[in-house]
């Protein structure tokens, strides 16, 4: 379990995260959904202890230790000038947890080339490179940051893809997103964010179950109010 | 092959009346090994842990067995295919009175429309 307890942080007088707390379990998809600027991204930083916090503690199966989580963030982070393939030998030399394996099947699945070059990929092979440089380390956490943002609708589809393959097993993958209608029944569970603050959680069936809701609706409510 | 899945209802229940509906009809005969719990989310592009849901679900229903180290497969009890049936035309039927009854149509003249629509569907695909 990945476990957010408290996370404070105050840019001069703003408060962009006000007492965050929340948890990711195995085998599950978490999304944080919030507008631009509700604090998404800093939540994740925070969590990667990429940017100090004000206060707050974050718990990796009981541990403080990062080494069980795989962080994508929302840009590119492979030198441009590399090609796929230089970029995936880069990782397989760097991380032992790199698993050559299933990155060749997520390149065949996403139809990447290896000798493809980096910064020459449209922005969906680029969100696709991104998926296959999370997914193939074998960590059971893995954190998104807008991993569909921008892309269009059939490309979207394609990437989804790997929310309901076998490559899900075993991880508890939390991801942000503003837009989510293409993804919505993917997701087991959804915490909504505002200036900071988690205002609602749900999961996402037992929404369906009790309230007769989808996630979209709940949307509306938590966010036209 | 995706399928298109009702965002308001829990999606492991849209899964199990998808299996009814093709246990009903026979498409998916008893006895009949049914996909993985992962070849299932790939089929219908639902999250593994939905099509675990759905298995797990369907299992307690006694809709389809599982035993160790084998495929799932559709139940060899005809009652509980005949049940599912009958289940599933009274679901329709009691749908089909309510928004006829919001019309106030009488009965006689409502199975009079019946007949005549059947028949003539049958006249279209002989």
């Amino acid at each position: 379990m990945l476990e957010v307890h408290g996370l404070k942080k105050r840019y001069g007088r703003k408060n962009v995260l006000d007492n965050v707390s929340f948890t990711v379990q195995p085998n599950t998809l978490t999304c944080l959904i919030g507008l631009n600027g509700a604090g998404k991204s800093t939540i994740l930083k925070g969590i990667m202890g990429l940017i100090p916090l004000d206060s707050g503690t974050v718990l990796i199966d009981g541990t403080g230790s990062k080494d069980a989580v795989a962080y994508i963030p929302d840009l590119q982070t492979m030198p441009g000038h590399m090609t796929v393939g230089d970029a995936l030998d880069y990782m397989n030399d760097h991380y032992a947890d790199w698993n050559g394996e299933t990155a060749e099947s997520l390149l065949r699945t996403f139809q990447l080339m290896r000798t493809d070059v980096i910064t020459d990929l449209s922005k969906g092979n680029q969100a696709k490179f991104n998926l296959i440089l999370g997914f193939a380390l074998d960590r059971p956490y893995l954190i998104l940051d807008e991993p569909l943002a921008g892309i269009d609708i059939f490309t979207k589809e394609q990437i989804a893809w790997i929310f309901t393959s076998e490559f899900m097993e075993g991880r508890g993958i939390l991801m942000t997103t503003h837009e989510i209608d293409e993804i919505e029944h993917l997701i087991d569970r959804v915490i909504f964010l505002q200036d900071g603050r988690v205002i609602d959680e749900h999961d996402a069936e037992e929404m369906r179950e009790l309230h007769g809701k989808s996630v979209q609706d709940r949307m509306r409510e938590v966010y036209a109010r | 092959m995706s399928y298109e899945f009702d965002q308001r209802i829990p999606v492991y229940l849209q899964v199990i009346a998808l299996f009814k509906q093709r246990i009903a009809t026979r498409e998916l005969a008893p006895g009949q090994e049914i996909p993985s719990r992962r070849e299932l989310a790939a089929q219908l592009g639902i999250n593994p842990n939905t099509a675990q849901r759905a298995y797990k679900e369907m299992e307690e229903q006694q809709l389809i067995t599982t035993e160790r180290n084998v495929p799932s497969r559709i139940t060899m009890d005809e009652r509980i295919v005949e049940k599912i049936r009958s289940e599933l035309l009274e679901a329709a039927v009691t749908e089909f009175i309510q928004s006829v009854q919001a019309i106030g149509a009488p009965l006689p003249e409502v199975v009079g429309k019946i007949e005549q629509a059947y028949a003539n569907r049958g006249k279209q695909h002989a």
